[in-house]
């Protein structure tokens, strides 16, 4: 799957042709210096994660260089049980999975629709809805927050609610630019020819588009994920009952509050943190060798 | 009204009035919907409320929210502590933008070779980006600490008072937190951009004996300038609307205010201290300079 | 035809805007403010999230349940947060509080009073009898300007100096009779303790900015020196020659680092990475065994005698919201919990004090057998709280960013960054 999606301009076809002129030894020398710049920066990049993991395993914080090192006298799972006994971590792990969930679901179906709309569909007012949809970047979250808070829980009812939760990152600008820019890439034949078959928008989205825009759906995917999955403060705002609050939340207030009274607080927040960063690494990393970046790169051009 | 005029005798006006696809109009409505209700509605709240005297009151309570002008912005724009955030995020973008631009420039061109692994390159810059800020704070407040590795590390050349505290470099360091976890989405952007770029041009270039420091100056960085503006636009946005890192890595914008950015103020003021007014007109403030930076940024990157 | 558009704009934007006019309305009960003091049935409370309370909190509203099978009580854990202020008071704004809450901190009840959030108690016909009754002379430090009760004072943790009894040893310090009764003496002990003690500081209050921080390092003190509120009569207290001192006291430990400039994870006593602490009673459960502990009042400046020094009183009271329906049951409630029956249950699954008169006395049995808690039981009949003032979080947030400017990072003149800070309390005591 991985080699088939690759674009066709893309490294091993270049090398191929680089290859032919130069000599071996140049060619060798040439690859070493980006591959000795890319090991330096992912040891920058990943450090702090294995030093997490580290920090989460040891029983006696030690912050010397060789407390960098695993110690097997020094490594226990005594902070992963610790938290589990602080924040009930099944529990929030699933209300992380639905609050991401459901705003996964919510932006793809309104930017798909939206997207579609935009890139081929022609009506008036169409700029004016695209240039609305980028101004969303620009004002803080922090801005809004209070009056939509005000009017989800007390004009909605919506408080300690998971739809509460949703509605405000229902609607993500970043993915329905991506879906707009993927479907003005696709041939207009192809619209064209559906539409004289007698088939409705609605039809060519579902049949047509969406089957092909699948790529631009893991991108929109992976990258409007992250935002639910770490959110804390506005779960923490509309939810007060603890059987409903996303992990991200719940070890904001452990770090917060609790830790202080556990016998080794910073094993047992990095503990949270591992258990925190697992499952988003697990899915980039499954998702990740299908992930175009090209997706992105045509909506750069636009 | 419109709808009807779509259906009968005149299509010709109905197009005219809503173009060629009315359809266009039920697909996006969802969106628009939102948009009114999620954010357009609280927008035109909060700016409302910037111009009043106002806090959030029990539902039924009788309460006094005199309108008060222009007073919360003469304020907001008098006030010491906003002045400092204002400068913090002069600070964070002039860290933050540049080492984005440059490394992420870097790191995709290096990445776009044909290297070993390179599944596993992209991977390990991009597990900051998906990883929480909740988690991640605190490794970074553990390396940084007094007693942390970092220091240890440095021994003797560490900074006294540590990181974290002190005046100097707490802004710095949540600079560079930001730039470590913001840039493998950055290097993705500037990687797709580089995948537009024809390899003739480099080919071409190698065969008029142009080295690879000449052919990356005059052949990818001007090949990725789109790439460049909306990187710069990107991290300008989300520069200005730093919160979570003061707000955990320097515990409340610590040492002394020093580290105390816009956002972080608002929610201090709006949630804490009940001054919603105040905070909103911060708010509006922040957008409008964001507007202004973003649009001065985007002619300036490409007129050039 | 930009007509036509604008006005299919304006038609979308006055159906939404209706729709949400209709949507935000609502809310707010008919009922007269008579008739819902009288009101019965089931109701909500709130305590606090901390495992002893909760474990008291159980056993009140299961004691009051099996009696009240008509007038319910539902209990649940008070939202974790940095702190509850906010999150109180983003339900008040909701209208989502609770009747009750048993952990409403006396520097918030200003604003949850603004905000029309708070219930008076003086409603009732025995409110303010009850209060006076239980509480005693010290009641008067919890009325509002308006002079009516907001809050019922509930339970107090008086601060007083922990401090590591092996370490003075280790230092060479007799751990029978700490020397830290004046400035000087404290001072002089703290570097002996840092140089010899093996300890990374001798005492490490937080030194971030949260508004409430500074009642854990500079108030006590201050209290313990003037018995004054950080504002009296609309006047800031705090920038006079006894205010200063204390600060200048605190500034000389951290520019020695014999105080911490870094926010320690975890808790720097109980991991003996420092040798006092400025903490009430319920500390003694949580240090128990972990480290030999002894107590000792705070210092003052002449090194006052020990039966005159009053403090902080780190007190927590119990708040009725105004969202509440059947107040009857939630005020019949409030009495059941803070019943001298209950309070005494308080005492011995908590180690916190309730705020009523000659707790040695009342609860002798108690005291006999934990005679650790007798000092912080005699601490808490002189204890000072925060003014009940207008803008009061705001006042404490102002004091304490000149507080780490000047006394905990040392830049400026102390003298000069607490008069800038009067300044401005003083205007936002005045309610503007």
């Amino acid at each position: 799957m991985a080699t088939t999606t690759r674009p066709p301009q893309s490294a091993p076809a270049a090398t191929e042709r680089a290859v032919a002129v130069n000599p071996p030894t140049r060619r060798s020398r040439r690859r070493l210096l980006p591959l000795l710049g890319l090991a330096a920066g992912a040891l920058v990049f990943l450090f702090p994660f294995y030093y997490m993991v580290i920090g989460a395993l040891q029983r006696e914080p030690n912050t010397d260089i060789s407390g960098a090192f695993p110690n097997p006298a020094n490594l226990t799972l005594d902070n992963l049980r610790n938290i589990n006994n602080a924040i009930n971590l099944p529990r929030t792990l699933l209300n992380s999975g639905i609050f991401t969930g459901g705003v996964l679901l919510c932006t793809l179906v309104l930017g798909l629709l939206a997207g579609y709309a935009l890139a081929r569909l022609e009506f008036r007012g169409k700029g004016m809805a695209f240039n609305a949809m980028l101004l969303i970047l620009i004002v803080p979250f922090q801005l809004l927050m209070i009056p939509l808070y005000v009017m989800i829980v007390r004009g909605y009812l919506l408080g300690d609610t998971y739809l509460g939760m949703i509605l405000p990152f229902a609607v993500n600008a970043t993915a329905v630019f991506i879906f707009r820019q993927f479907f003005l890439q696709l041939p207009r034949e192809l619209f064209e020819s559906a539409r004289l078959d007698g088939a409705s928008e609605l039809q060519i989205l579902t049949r047509i588009a969406i089957p092909l825009a699948r790529p631009a759906i893991l991108t929109a995917v992976i990258l409007t994920f992250i935002g639910p999955w770490n959110e804390f403060l506005w779960p923490f705002l509309v939810t007060k009952r603890l059987d409903l609050q996303p992990l991200a939340v719940a070890l904001a207030s452990f770090i917060a509050n609790v830790a202080s009274r556990q016998a080794n607080p910073f094993g047992a927040i990095l503990a949270g943190a591992v258990v925190l960063t697992i499952p988003a690494v697990v899915l980039f990393l499954v998702f990740q060798r299908r992930f175009q970046t090209t997706n992105l790169g045509s909506g750069i051009k636009g | 009204m419109a709808a009807s005029a779509a259906t009968t005798s005149r299509p010709p006006r109905a197009r005219r009035l809503l173009g060629r696809q009315p359809v266009g109009y039920l697909f996006v409505a969802p969106y628009i919907l939102f948009l009114f209700l999620i954010f357009a509605y609280p927008l035109g709240f909060a700016v409302y409320m910037s111009f009043h005297d106002y806090f959030f009151a029990a539902p039924g309570a009788v309460v006094d929210r005199p309108f008060v002008g222009l007073d919360n912005y003469t304020t907001a724009l008098a006030d010491p502590a906003l002045r400092r955030a204002t400068l913090n995020v002069v600070i964070f973008i002039a860290i933050n933008v540049p080492l984005t631009v440059f490394v992420g420039l870097l790191l995709a061109t290096a990445l776009n070779a044909a290297i070993p692994f390179r599944t596993f390159w992209r991977a390990s810059y991009f597990v900051p980006y998906v990883t929480a800020s909740v988690a991640v704070i605190g490794v970074w407040q553990w390396l940084f600490s007094s007693g942390g590795l970092v220091n240890s590390v440095l021994g003797p050349l560490a900074p006294d008072p540590s990181w974290l505290v002190n005046r100097f470099w707490a802004m710095p360091i949540i600079a560079l937190f930001a730039t470590w976890k913001q840039l493998g989405f950055y290097v993705l952007l500037y990687l797709a951009a580089l995948q537009n770029i024809s390899e003739e041009l480099y080919e071409a270039a190698e065969v008029d004996g142009a080295g690879p420091v000449r052919r990356f100056w005059h052949i990818t960085v001007p090949g990725v300038r789109p790439a460049t503006t909306l990187v710069v636009i990107a991290a300008t946005i989300t520069g200005a609307n730093f919160f979570t890192e003061p707000y955990l890595l320097t515990g409340r914008g610590g040492p002394a205010g020093a580290s105390v950015s816009p956002v972080l103020l608002m929610y201090t003021e709006g949630i804490e201290q009940g001054h919603a007014g105040y905070a909103a007109a911060i708010g509006v403030l922040l957008a409008l300079g964001v507007m202004v930076v973003s649009l001065v940024n985007r002619y300036l990157l490409e007129r050039g | 035809m930009p007509s036509t558009r604008i006005r299919l704009w304006i038609a979308v934007v006055a159906t939404l805007g209706l729709a949400l006019v209709g949507c935000t309305r609502g809310g707010g009960g008919n009922q007269t403010a008579d008739q819902a003091t009288q009101a019965t049935g089931p109701i909500k409370i709130w305590y606090s999230n901390n495992q002893d309370e909760v474990k008291w909190g159980k056993a009140v509203v299961a004691a009051w349940n099996q009696a009240h099978s008509d007038q319910q009580v539902t209990a649940e854990e008070i939202p974790a947060g940095k702190s509850s202020e906010e999150v109180i008071g983003a339900s008040i704004t909701a209208g989502s509080t609770p009747c009750l809450v048993f952990n409403t901190a006396p520097a918030a009840v200003p604003q949850f009073q603004k905000q029309g959030g708070l219930v008076a108690l003086d409603s009732f016909s025995d409110g303010p009898g009850y209060i006076s009754e239980r509480v005693g002379a010290r009641a008067d430090q919890y009325k509002s300007p308006d002079g009516k009760f907001y809050q019922m004072p509930w339970k107090t943790n008086p601060v007083q100096i922990f401090y590591n009894k092996k370490v003075f040893a280790k230092a060479g310090l007799d751990p029978a009779r700490p020397p830290l009764a004046t400035y000087q003496d404290f001072v002089a002990t703290a570097k002996t303790l840092v140089d010899k003690g093996g300890v990374k500081a001798a005492i490490w209050p937080a030194p971030s900015s949260e508004f409430f921080q500074s009642w854990f390092d500079f108030y006590p003190l201050f209290i313990a020196e003037t018995g004054k509120q950080l504002v009296a009569d609309g006047q800031p207290q705090f920038n006079t020659p006894e205010g200063v001192a204390v600060g200048e006291f605190w500034k000389q430990l951290y520019s020695d680092k014999l105080a911490q400039r870094e926010l320690y994870t975890g808790d720097a006593f109980a991991d003996q990475k420092a040798a006092m602490a400025i903490v009430g009673p319920w500390a003694i459960a949580v240090y128990g065994d972990k480290v030999d502990w002894g107590v000792a009042p705070l210092p003052t400046s002449s090194g006052k005698d020990p039966a005159q020094i009053q403090t902080f009183s780190d007190e927590k009271s119990v708040g009725m919201y105004s969202s509440c329906q059947n107040r009857g049951t939630a005020w019949e409630f409030l009495k059941f919990a803070t019943s001298q029956e209950q309070d005494g249950k308080l005492l011995e699954v908590t180690g916190q004090m309730p705020m009523r008169e000659n707790l040695p006395s009342l609860y002798a049995d108690y005291f006999k057998q934990h005679p650790e808690y007798t000092s912080f039981a005699e601490q808490a009949a002189r204890t000072v709280e925060v003014p009940n003032v207008p803008n009061s979080v705001e006042i404490w947030q102002t004091f304490r960013d000149a507080y780490t400017e000047s006394v905990i990072f040392g830049r400026g003149d102390v003298r000069q960054s607490f008069d800038q800070a009067a300044e401005k309390i003083k205007t936002l005591a005045a309610g503007s």
